[in-house]
């Protein structure tokens, strides 16, 4: 059950390559999030899951059912675009209103559905107006509303939310969210926005390249990021990653040594997050000193920049920055759970060790 | 400075204005002249106005069915011209393929050559289909113009619409073939208007093509005037009644569709 891709790629003409063999099998009336950096193949999946793109190869099931090759209106979806898409020669009744009549939906019921949908987003105000005449929050909440009001199956998002301000975005981000509990329908949501990922999905496919990195919950993919590039790309500030070797039961980067247990011997990149250092005044028995470069105030927390022989690391936390001049001596301890570790040739996520690990 | 602009400026149009309107109000008042005092050696500006030409050239010289053809030619022509053309005007914007933009320029070609070189070959080319001196003719050769016009023009349009409105119009339900009828036709339609109008307007005022290939009963209004030339003397109180009855459509649509006009010769057409 659920949607399935099996094997799909895209190459487009000028040769390239969007989507790479792309697997990835999620349940109906999950959230979920394609994520990637621009030109991860997120937004070629998301149309050619609606059929907006012809795949190259493979193919896509949902509920056991071969959609490759339909047509876009025999698929049940809709779709939310990034630039809304409405049309701008219609009222906003007649937007929301329009797949119903495509559709022929018997006219009394075109009526209730417009209005409860227009109810529901709380745009009934705005039935008459023109799409010229809203706001960008406005035509947005249209657009959700035309694509969810002849109740499709599964929602498609391209990156609905990037051409609103920063304070509409949590808003509408909040909305969305209660508008997928209420309705219950499968959401699939292309974004490059980590948090934006982090606080919808219940899902989140990371992609890279054309291919799928990681498929998790929110959690694991903070916690258990399954290569270097995951990691680097969830989180803000991005996670500090060190390429050394391990020799001796100790980890060497730089003129930075920390004792590590159990691990294979050679090169290796140790991952931990800026908000898992954690940051002491005064030296103790698991602290490693660094010299402050530059300290940033992110309310409530403060980013410390600091270096050690030739070792960059970003930490962050609740020091007073005011209290701290450049050059002053840091002390930063690395738990032992919150430690990350990556092959220094594929970047691949190696095994914890000693089955040690949170979440 | 910006009053005396201002001043400059204006006394701009009116010099325009004045030779672009002359012409035409000269021609407005013969119509309603004597034949004694159209050919006063100096003009004349008070007369007693005579409504004799326009009954004689329409009613009793039988004009009046010239204008029918004239309607039907240009009515044609544009139809035919709007029906071919838009579709392909829809994929020259949206879709890319080999040699696209040669094929684009053309079009443009067809309408670089002198029409005297193409009138004669399609002259013969009539001539043995056995369609002269029918609207018909015309229809097809005024159509050779208005078509290239037709897919210049809305081609911009069309790339004016983003393409997600497609995609939203196909995820709303519609086929290929819905979507651009049901969502790109209508929501093109200020451009469609102005190419529909300036199709007719050039097919109206077509002479050569129409003079070439109908002499009898599919003459269009243009091609009747040189009738009135006759040897004993121009009738130019019946040219002007006549220039003046085809004249009016093209002012009353132009006054229409004015604004859409303008945008679609220059932003519409330049942006390819």
């Amino acid at each position: 059950m659920g949607v399935r891709f099996e094997a799909v790629s895209k190459v487009f003409p000028d040769g390239t390559v969007a989507l790479d063999r792309l697997d990835l099998t999620f349940e109906t009336g999950e959230f979920v999030v394609l994520l990637g950096p621009s030109g991860s193949g997120k937004t070629t999946a998301c149309r050619i899951l609606a059929g907006l793109e012809e795949a190259s190869g493979g193919r896509i099931t949902v509920d056991g059912r071969d959609i490759t090759g339909l047509p876009p209106r025999e698929r049940g979806m809709s779709m939310v675009f990034q630039n809304y898409a409405l049309y701008a020669h219609k009222s906003v009744y007649d937007n929301i209103a329009y797949p119903l009549r495509v559709r022929k939906t018997p006219k009394g019921e075109i009526d209730r559905m417009v209005r409860a949908m227009a109810a529901l987003l709380q745009i009934d105000e705005l039935l008459a107006r023109r799409p010229a005449q809203l706001s960008g929050g406005q035509a947005q909440r249209v657009a959700v509303a035309r694509a969810l009001v002849w109740q499709p199956d599964i929602c498609l998002m391209d990156e609905p939310l990037s051409n609103l301000d920063a304070l509409l975005r949590l808003h509408t981000r909040t909305e969305l969210k209660r508008l997928h509990g209420e309705l219950g329908k499968t959401f699939v949501f292309v974004t490059h926005d980590q948090e934006e990922a982090m606080t919808l999905g219940t899902r989140i496919a990371v992609l890279n390249e054309g291919k799928l990195i990681q498929f998790d919950t929110p959690k694991r993919v903070y916690h258990q990021p399954r290569t270097r590039f995951v990691a680097e790309f969830i989180g803000r500030p991005a996670m500090n990653t060190l390429e050394g070797e391990i020799a001796g039961n100790r980890f060497r980067a730089g003129g930075l040594e920390l004792p590590v247990a159990g691990r294979a011997e050679g090169p290796v990149v140790f991952g931990i997050r800026p908000e898992h250092l954690v940051i002491r005044e005064s030296p103790t028995a698991h602290s490693i000193a660094f010299e402050l470069d530059v300290a940033e105030l992110v309310e409530p927390d403060t980013l410390l920049f600091v270096r050690k022989d030739g070792v960059a690391l970003v930490a962050r936390g609740k020091l007073d920055p005011d209290r701290l001049s450049k050059g002053a001596a840091v002390h930063l301890e690395f738990p032992e759970d919150q430690r990350h570790f990556f092959d220094a040739e594929t970047g691949e996520r190696q095994g914890e060790h000693q089955g040690k690990h949170t979440s | 400075m910006s009053r005396a602009w201002r001043g400059a400026a204006l006394a701009a149009v009116l010099a325009i204005l004045v030779v672009a309107l002359t012409p035409y109000l000269w021609i407005f008042l013969t119509s309603f002249k004597s034949r004694l005092d159209a050919l006063a050696d100096t003009p004349v500006w008070l007369f007693t106005p005579t409504l004799e030409h326009y009954p004689t050239v329409f009613l009793d010289k039988g004009y009046l069915p010239l204008v029918w053809n004239s309607v039907l030619v240009a009515s044609s022509t544009t139809l035919l011209s709007l029906v071919i053309g838009v579709p392909a005007a829809y994929v020259f914007a949206r879709h890319d393929f080999a040699a696209k933009e040669d094929l684009f320029f053309f079009f443009l070609t067809t309408r670089m050559a002198p029409p005297i070189s193409v009138v004669v070959p399609m002259f013969l080319l009539f001539s043995a289909l056995g369609i002269t001196d029918r609207p018909l003719a015309v229809i097809l050769a005024h159509s050779t113009f208005n078509l290239s016009l037709v897919v210049w023009m809305m081609r911009g349009f069309f790339a004016d619409i983003p393409r997600e409105i497609d995609e939203a119009a196909m995820m709303d339900g519609h086929s290929r073939a819905g979507m651009f009828l049901k969502v790109l036709v209508p929501l093109s339609a200020p451009g469609l208007a102005a190419t529909a109008v300036l199709c007719f307007i050039l097919s109206w005022n077509e002479f050569l093509y129409a003079f070439v290939l109908v002499a009898f009963e599919g003459r269009t209004l243009t091609v009747g005037i040189p009738g009135l030339v006759t040897p004993h003397g121009t009738l130019w109180g019946q040219v002007a009644a006549v220039a003046v009855v085809a004249t009016l459509p093209i002012i009353v649509f132009t006054f229409l569709v004015q604004r859409h006009l303008v945008r679609g010769l220059t932003f519409g057409a330049v942006k390819g």
